[in-house]
């Protein structure tokens, strides 16, 4: 488990200095998934087996940062491509292109599709037999989304338990918080009302994340509602909104590597 | 709630476009099991006898396009083959983004098959029509989109679609239209001599096929036959053999139910310009606004201008 903790500060440390690199927003969103993604690719997915992998879909896309730099710690993706991340005659686009990297399962950027094209994939493995499983991670502004809830009615009379969304839930969506804008708490009663076994847990612990992700769904889909901090190990971008799209300077950067204690 | 698909389903012909596309899919699922159908709680009856054999591979996915569009390419990229059915607005408008984002710029092999090209669900009302949807193909690459003028076009389009690796939209009425190929053995791709004749070629696709053969038999009555050419797919356009086929004509009528500002005829306009052809052209088709007239088919036909009546006379005309 330390060493989960370990890859998730690798991974922000990438985080930071594309983010600075590209002076492209969604820093904040990218930080505040980065143990969720160090606890899936370090310890729940099953990738030994390339060919029969479970598959991790990364629904809101605009935190592409996190899976690029996770992709690369894992060593499945050419740290080369991180260079040129959103750069002019670049490798990575700030929004997932399937056909860009090694390890990227699925294109992204609107919100409110991967969720849905997982739940395709997790019925296609089904009916193949097959054991394979897939994650998706969706943000809590994402959720507001009509498809979210087409899929969130559709996925439990087929009884995908081969499928787990996690909702990385920082409360804070690009001007505002979910519950000011919308009727959205309680959303934990929502899922479970439209028959998904639902967990709660503290996103940034990779302990209780990894309690989650292995929790019996009871032949369910699985919901992990995720509880996580925008800007998540660099102080001044936590919880702060303007760091959905406010970009990182070289002192910012200066900073940001000190506290992540990587310099 | 819009509509109910079923009442509009309830009304089909044992020999139409549509039936004839679905039977050539349902036939190959006894040799093939990657095709996977999904409907979007449309299609009374037609997928009765395949939902009994083949329970496993067939899935109403309820009032819900988004979702459907989504879970057919995530479907695709387990290794289906997967066909989406559904009335056109409930395949490509309501969830226009699903097929741009996860079908089309991921290049799935889902094939949309769409039901009510044109003005055939006329007098449902405009929500119903479509009329605009080659427009929203234009803007799709990747997309290969079949528009069939009769039963046998859809079946070749349905054979095209099964063997095909990129995303299809095919476009279907089912009103009972009648055949005018005899045979199968001809490539979709291209654009295809209905009838042999000269000084005037009429151009069309789709659910008007009636009218403009009507129109033929007219022209030919009165000693002056028309080349008749369909163009089945119109994406990607056969510019090539197409001017070829027009090389001695001197007169074009292209006739759709459609916009004219968005459909055939306007990549047609784009092809003599960029062509320099020496033919003259005309555009039948409906002017691009929203109707509320209530009329059936053969009705909104005659005020819009491409009744077979209208078909002559554009013919017929000459030049200002």
């Amino acid at each position: 488990m330390e060493d989960i903790k370990k890859y998730a500060t690798d991974i922000r440390r990438e985080i930071i200095e594309m983010a600075y690199r590209s002076g492209g927003p969604h820093v904040g969103s990218a930080l505040s998934c980065a143990d969720i993604l160090a606890t899936l690719y370090f310890s729940a997915l099953r990738l030994e087996q390339w060919e029969e992998r479970d598959i991790f879909i990364l629904s809101k896309s605009h935190a592409a940062m996190a899976l690029y730099a996770t992709l690369t710690v894992k060593k499945i993706m050419s740290p080369q491509l991180l260079e040129k991340y959103s750069q002019d005659n670049g490798s990575l686009p700030a929004h997932l292109d399937v056909m860009t990297g090694q390890g990227i399962e699925c294109s992204g950027g609107s919100l409110g599709h991967g969720f849905n094209i997982g739940l395709g994939m997790a019925f296609g493995f089904k009916s193949q037999a097959s054991n394979r499983r897939v994650f998706a991670l969706i943000g809590d502004g994402e959720s507001q989304e009509g498809s979210i809830w087409e899929g969130a009615l559709f996925a439990p009379r087929q009884g995908l338990d081969n499928f787990t969304a996690i909702m990385d839930y920082n409360n804070l969506q690009g001007y505002g918080r979910p519950d000011d804008l919308c009727n959205f708490e309680p959303v934990a009663d929502k899922w479970r009302a439209f028959g998904w076994h639902v967990c709660e847990t503290d996103g940034h612990d990779c302990h209780s994340i990894l309690a989650a992700l292995n929790e019996n769904s009871g032949g369910k889909p699985k919901m992990v509602i995720a509880r996580t901090v925008k800007g998540k190990g660099v102080s001044f971008m936590e919880n702060r909104l303007i760091w959905h799209y406010y970009i990182v300077t070289e002192e910012h950067r200066a900073i940001a590597l000190k506290e992540l204690n990587v310099e | 709630m819009l509509i109910n698909n079923e009442i509009l389903d309830s009304d089909s012909e044992s020999i139409n476009m549509r039936n004839a596309f679905i039977d050539t899919v349902m036939s190959a699922c006894r040799t093939r099991e990657d095709i996977f159908i999904l409907t979007g709680d449309a299609g009374l009856g037609v997928f009765d006898r395949f939902k009994d054999e083949y329970p496993d591979r067939f899935r109403n996915m309820g009032v819900a396009e988004q979702n459907t569009i989504s879970f057919a390419a995530g479907l695709a990229m387990t290794g289906y083959k997967v066909f989406i059915y559904n009335i056109i607005p409930f395949v490509l408008y309501r969830c226009y983004e699903q097929v741009r984002n996860d079908i089309c710029y991921q290049e799935l092999p889902v094939t949309l098959v769409g039901i009510g090209s044109g003005i055939t669900y006329a007098p449902q009302g405009m929500t119903h029509y479509s009329i605009e949807d080659i427009g929203l193909v234009q803007t799709l690459p990747n997309l290969v989109a079949i528009s069939p003028v009769d039963p046998v076009e859809a079946r070749v389009a349905a054979h095209y679609a099964l063997a095909s690796n990129k995303p299809v939209y095919v476009r279907l009425a089912k009103r009972g239209e009648p055949a005018y190929h005899s045979d199968e053995t001809f490539d979709i791709a291209v654009p295809q001599v209905i009838k042999a004749g000269g000084g005037a070629a009429i151009v069309f696709h789709g659910s008007i096929s009636q009218e403009v053969m009507a129109a033929y038999e007219v022209l030919k009555d009165r000693g002056s036959a028309p080349l008749v050419i369909s163009v089945p797919t119109v994406q990607p356009l056969d510019t090539v053999s197409l001017l070829g086929m027009l090389s001695n004509v001197a007169h074009v009528v292209c006739v759709e139910e459609h916009f004219t500002n968005c459909g055939l005829g306007n990549m047609i306009v784009r092809l003599k310009a960029e062509q320099s052809a020496i033919w003259r052209l005309t555009l039948l088709g409906i002017a691009p606004h929203f109707i509320h007239k209530i009329r059936n088919c053969e009705g909104l036909r005659a005020d819009y201008g491409i009744s077979a009546a209208s078909i002559v006379d554009a013919v017929e005309s000459v030049p200002a």
